[in-house]
């Protein structure tokens, strides 16, 4: 078995999202159970990922990244839309037919305790897919774990210890092995770093890139943390409340955010130099994400927005528009320019009408 | 006279598999309305010098040894009784995790009356409002309303918000905040660290501010120490540790760091582990990781030495200071050259 580039070209679509839902009904009764509200974790969220490309999604909690997630992994069943992976419709397949494609879709979890069987050795932690998926003779499987292990940085001989016997950033490693051992295409992470020190994070970040470049992987890379999205993505999208509030290229996002959201996050953040941290003036938004349970009308953001205008934002739901190529946005006062002083983003210029593009 | 001055504090556990040092020889000062940063990966020692300052650690099997003075008194040396005194009326600490930290049977305005009864000759009534007071003080929106709530029906951010309430709710002079926004989203976060900057101007507290996100530390700290395995590996004002930092640590911190303002394509980073505290490396305890290391780092252990003309910025490295200053500017030329 070689590792290797497998089936799609880069820059073909690997993953299409169109219109996603997830609600979780709240239910009252025992015997009885009656549906009296819905939880809209994923409310109607669309977009691609190109092969070879890492797509990080950010949001605060509760804004139904992790739901997104896995219902791209078919762990919960999508309520509405459509996922096509590798130009293959996956939405409702059984869980005999997905058996074939997880071969190809795998995940990294965020806590590296948890997500590893205590009771079991690494060798067969890392393995355990590939008997699954009935790969190799027994000698051909220990010989890909090892090849594995080194890959992510691990002493091969550490084949039969145990995930107790490693630190936080090994355990992580053993995490990456496992999902590379099937030669995955799409890889999706799900806040893989937000346990781990700062060294290690860095260590747990280059080898993502490195194997990237190396088995041609895509990444859906989650994360709370703009920083690290912005160092591992291409493109950016940002989440809120169920909805995509802006997508764009890394360099766009970051240089010129339109949507209020994604500049009160970006200026939210922590810069690790004391002259630009004392000298930015942004958007601090106040209150918490509102319940997903009883969404704001329209624009989900309008109750904290510091550009919301009456009879406008919580009125017309603003759809994704277009700003540049590959750069949409769901605001209908979308910031002008970036940076922005507190001020300027309280007086919006005017709302934005035509140019409109029918997604998600 | 700073209000804290911490001097060779020193904590030891005892485990089954031997003494861990968890903190050898660390000293720092804090002024009156001043923030300390305290900065260094997890293990390193940085919470348990802020537990033995505050007393908290288990007497059974650990020992403290040093001096902590506190507005002159050793805090190391208290009686228990006038310790509890001084917790929580002149000292206060906030934890990580809110959801922890706050009793979860007890209403908010129950656990915040108590705190100030307990320090304060004052009815109940009183403490009542007062408690109010600093709901509203924290921004808790409709706070007369929530002051019956019980813990669980806040989010993450107004716990913590609670618990900054609580802890200064006495007008402490010293707050001790462990990692106290580690756990929340970045809009909480600032929300959090701007409400915490007001408040200290307000009430002219120092704050000690335990963290690994060297971003926080830029944006509210006066003066850094960064700790590795137990040990100041460097200290200075912000500007000091963040344009001129001296030690490779501190390098590999910085270097570690995504950040949103500059690109780069590869992090740097710091080969290894931190080492087990039960038997740490012999001389430089970064030696191991270090890629500067050179013989005398191995055997020798480096002191906590000024660097020339910046009488307060200390490190501990055995490296030439024409050699760091020439990697620093490196280091910070890497990063900042591409900054957009």
């Amino acid at each position: 078995m070689s590792m290797s580039l497998n089936g799609n070209r880069p820059g073909e679509d690997l993953l299409v999202v169109d219109d996603l839902v997830k609600h979780f009904p709240v239910t009252r009764g025992i015997v009885f159970q009656k549906e009296v509200a819905s939880v809209k974790a994923v409310d109607g969220i669309s977009f691609t990922v190109k092969q070879g490309e890492t797509l990080g999604v950010v949001g605060e909690s509760g804004c139904g990244k992790s739901t997104m997630a896995r219902c791209l992994m078919r762990l919960l069943d999508p309520t509405g839309g459509r996922i096509t992976f590798a130009g293959r419709d996956i939405t409702h397949l059984s869980r005999t037919e997905m058996r074939p494609i997880r071969r190809e879709l795998m995940m990294i979890f965020q806590d590296p305790y948890a997500s590893l069987n205590q009771r079991k050795r690494v060798g067969f932690i890392v393995a355990e897919a590939l008997q699954v998926h009935k790969i190799g003779t027994p000698a051909e499987i220990k010989r890909r774990v090892q090849e594995l292990l080194e890959v992510v940085g691990l002493n091969p001989e550490h084949y039969n210890r145990f995930p107790h016997e490693f630190s936080g950033g090994q355990r992580q490693r053993i995490g990456v092995a496992r999902a590379l051992a099937v030669n995955p295409k799409l890889i999706v992470c799900d806040e893989p770093v937000s346990a781990l020190d700062v060294s290690v994070q860095a260590q747990i970040l280059n080898l993502l890139k490195d194997l990237q470049r190396d088995f041609g992987l895509t990444y859906v890379f989650i994360a709370h943390d703009l920083n690290v999205v912005r160092h591992i993505s291409d493109r950016v999208m940002v989440m809120y409340l169920g909805k995509v509030a802006e997508i764009a290229s890394k360099e766009q996002l970051y240089a010129t955010p339109r949507h209020p959201y994604t500049g009160a996050l970006l200026s939210a953040v922590p810069i690790p130099n004391p002259e630009r941290g004392r000298l930015r003036r942004g958007i601090v938004l106040e209150g918490d994400v509102p319940n997903p349970i009883n969404p704001p009308n329209a624009c989900r953001f309008h109750p904290r927005c510091p550009r919301f205008h009456e009879g406008r934002c919580d009125v017309d739901e603003p759809p994704l528009y277009d700003f540049a190529a590959g750069h949409q946005a769901a605001c209908h006062y979308p910031l002008e320019r970036w940076p922005m002083t507190a001020d300027e983003i309280g007086r919006p210029g005017a709302a934005l009408v035509g140019n409109v593009t029918e997604a998600g | 006279m700073p209000l804290l001055e911490v001097k060779d504090l020193r904590t030891s556990f005892r485990t089954d598999d031997g003494i861990v040092k968890a903190v050898d020889g660390v000293t720092f000062s804090v002024e009156r309305g001043k923030t300390l940063g305290i900065v260094g990966e997890s293990g390193c020692g940085k919470s348990v010098t802020c537990l033995t300052i505050m007393g908290l650690n288990n007497r059974r099997n650990s020992t403290s040894s040093g001096e902590a003075l506190f507005n002159g008194e050793n805090l190391l040396e208290m009686s228990p009784r006038r310790l509890r005194d001084l917790r929580g009326n002149d000292v206060a600490m906030i934890f990580q995790d809110p959801m922890t930290s706050l009793n979860p049977v007890h209403s908010i305005g129950k656990q915040l009356v108590e705190a100030v009864m307990l320090h304060r000759d004052v009815t109940r009534k009183d403490a009542r409002l007062r408690a109010l007071e600093l709901l509203k003080a924290v921004g808790i929106p409709r706070a007369d309303r929530r002051i019956g709530d019980y813990p669980h029906q806040f989010s993450g951010g107004m716990r913590q918000r609670v618990m900054i309430a609580m802890a200064l709710i006495n007008e402490p002079d010293l707050l001790i905040a462990d990692e106290p926004t580690t756990a929340l989203d970045v809009t909480t976060q600032a929300q959090i660290l701007k409400l915490m900057t007001t408040l200290q101007d307000e009430f002219d507290t120092a704050i000690i501010m335990i963290t690994h996100d060297l971003g926080v530390v830029a944006e509210i700290a006066d003066d850094v120490v960064v700790m590795y395995a137990g040990k100041v590996a460097e200290e200075g004002t912000v500007d000091e540790i963040f344009t001129r930092p001296h030690h490779p640590y501190t390098w590999g911190l910085l270097g570690s760091l995504p950040r949103i303002d500059a690109d780069v394509e590869r992090l740097v980073q710091i080969q290894g582990q931190p080492p087990s505290l039960l038997n740490p490396p012999r001389g430089c305890r970064f030696h191991p990781r270090c890629p500067y290391v050179m013989d005398v780092c191995k055997t020798e252990q480096p002191l906590l030495m000024p660097v020339s003309h910046q009488p307060h910025h200390l490190q501990a490295c055995h490296l030439d200071e024409v050699t760091k200053d020439h990697e620093a500017a490196k280091l910070l030329d890497g990063t900042l050259a591409q900054v957009g």
